[in-house]
């Protein structure tokens, strides 16, 4: 199982070094807001300074890639439906959860890749993290990219449709930003926008970012965030695993 | 016997509106024997089904009701067993646009338990096959459609199968790439590896497999081999186009040599065993009764006419 799942994602691997200038135009983003819209929020902290700033913006622009990056995994593998792999590796002797295992796979690689890259701008821009919180951060963000990867392949092969599976995810990924408080936390809002904040899981996400960056391992947002990244992935995992077996139906 | 189904169905749910399902019998009970080392080929028109029943014999999806063994395995308990012993090409070809044929082969090669080396050495072994070496390494998407469709055979070939499925192979490609596939299927054969294929192509059927059954509306309406079949139908046709079909009709069904006649808007089909003897005759009844012709041909029997024949349609015409 192991054996099979490291071969998908030695293939998908392979196909990603012969294209290496893709993922990085996914971090543009997150690099373009830490540079010209955190220095904006001197106000928002309680002493303004950049390095504060950082702590609480940085976490925010590292789930952005997940949901902007890792929510459109299962693009290529709606025409994979229709060109016919997918049948092919069906019937296969391939253990079938290895098809989606090894492609999710890559998908966290990547997002891991990307968030390192991000924390680093933010490090030379003067973020100060500690080596625990960074790597417990990676951790976090591997786990953000196994759900948004397994959502996506879920919804990829559920529709098997670009057009219905794009606007689904752009449906989704606004409000999920904006109540997550990916770039102003929701505690400088009202309550009723906090309360709304508790049912987004992206916000303990967030949040557990947050507490990471100012050196707080203890916040109880940090297992929380955690837990529901997990317990979300699997399920949704599960559910693209069984997507994929009714693709003939 | 390398592939035995009995009573195969397929019923499908087709969603239509709300709430509201169709059911569509795509197959409707469908019986098959392929012998081992057969070119085994299932004609039929588009939508009759034969893509289901290979898709139900490939483990691809469950029958409603029948049962099959492939290569000595049952398609619903042993699929795993099946999947061991078939290769499988489906219709839409299953090549990864984005990745180079050579990384494709070394995969399917890897999952089916392949080592490193055995997995390059059987890739190898296939671009050689298929003359595919020198373009082992570019990405799919820049390939012709005949190279894409053997990379897609090689692909189905990799585990060195006793048995490969091969769903309209030849659909799309020119005339030059056609005949260079019937010669690859063929090698496939001579070196004991038995085929399925299907086809809507009358030709091909008849150039190239062993036997055949003639799939319409979901179930079998012919089986045979091509000569055999033919020969049923009669040796020769003889295409008339006159005035008065239908008196020029029955005055040929009364002709011990004519085994039948078939009639169309303004053109006639008479089936004789012995076309180069029987046709004098015919026209010599012909011009005593005064019915005058516009054209006449005398063709083999072609499957279409076993199609025609089992079907009431010409397979030409047939959706």
């Amino acid at each position: 199982m192991i054996r099979q799942t490291s071969l998908f994602l030695g293939y998908e691997l392979r196909f990603l070094l012969r294209n290496p200038v893709w993922p990085l135009f996914g971090i543009m983003q997150p690099v373009l807001y830490l540079v010209f819209f955190a220095p904006l929020l001197g106000r928002t902290t309680s002493s303004g300074s950049m390095p504060e700033v950082l702590a609480m913006f940085t976490p925010g622009s590292m789930m952005m890639i997940a949901l902007f990056g890792s929510l459109f995994a299962g693009f290529g593998m709606i025409n994979e439906t229709r060109n016919g792999v997918l049948e092919r590796l069906a019937v296969s002797p391939a253990w079938p959860p290895a098809i989606i295992l090894g492609r999710v796979a890559k998908d966290m690689l990547v997002l891991v890749v990307q968030a390192i890259l991000v924390m680093g701008v933010a490090i030379l821009m003067g973020l100060r993290i500690g080596l625990p919180e960074f790597l417990i951060m990676l951790l976090l963000m591997a786990v953000t990219g196994l759900f948004a990867a397994s959502l996506s392949y879920g919804l990829a092969l559920a529709i098997k449709d670009e057009n219905g599976v794009s606007q689904l995810v752009q449906f989704f990924a606004m409000p999920l930003t904006l109540i997550a408080g990916l770039f102003l936390p929701v505690s400088l809002g009202p309550d009723w926008l906090q309360t709304l904040a508790r049912f987004n899981p992206l916000y303990y996400g967030v949040e557990a970012g947050r507490s990471l960056f100012r050196g707080d391992l203890g916040d109880s947002t940090i297992p929380i965030a955690f837990a529901l990244l997990i317990g979300l992935a699997l399920i949704t995992l599960v559910w693209s695993m069984r997507s994929l077996r009714r693709l003939a139906a | 016997m390398i592939i035995e189904a009995h009573g195969l169905r397929k019923t499908f749910h087709a969603k239509r509106g709300r709430g509201k399902t169709e059911e569509v019998e795509a197959v409707r009970g469908i019986d098959l024997e392929v012998q081992k080392g057969e070119i085994f080929a299932a004609l039929g028109p588009n939508g009759a089904g034969k893509t289901t029943t290979v898709r139900m014999l490939a483990t691809f999806i469950a029958p409603t009701a029948g049962t099959a063994r492939v290569a000595g395995f049952d398609v619903v308990k042993e699929a795993a067993r099946v999947r061991e012993n078939i290769g499988y090409v489906s219709q839409a070809g299953g090549v990864d646009e984005n990745n180079p044929g050579i990384d494709q082969l070394l995969l399917a090669g890897r999952i089916a338990g392949l080592s490193k080396k055995q997995a390059l050495a059987r890739a190898d072994e296939l671009l050689a096959a298929f003359s595919l070496t020198e373009i082992a390494r570019r990405p799919a998407r820049t390939l012709s459609g005949g190279q894409k469709r053997r990379f897609s055979i090689a692909l189905g070939l990799v585990t060195a199968p006793p048995l490969v499925f091969l769903d309209e192979p030849t659909t799309g490609l020119d005339p030059q790439n056609r005949a260079n596939l019937w010669d690859e299927v063929r090698a496939l054969r001579d070196r004991g590896t038995s085929v399925l294929l299907t086809t809507h192509y009358l030709d091909e059927a008849d150039a190239l497999c062993d036997r055949l059954v003639i799939i319409d509306n979901g179930t079998v309406v012919a089986e045979g081999t091509p000569a055999s079949l033919k020969k049923e139908v009669a040796g020769d046709v003889v295409t008339l186009k006159l005035k008065g079909v239908d008196d020029a009709a029955e005055v040929l069904r009364a002709q011990s040599y004519v085994k039948e006649v078939r009639t169309e808007e303004g053109l006639l089909r008479a089936y004789l065993d012995d076309g180069e003897h029987g046709l004098p005759h015919l026209l010599r009844v012909l011009e005593e009764r005064g019915l005058t012709l516009e054209s006449i041909s005398l063709d083999r029997a072609t499957l279409d006419d076993v199609f025609l024949r089992h079907t009431g349609r010409s397979l030409r015409d047939a959706a």
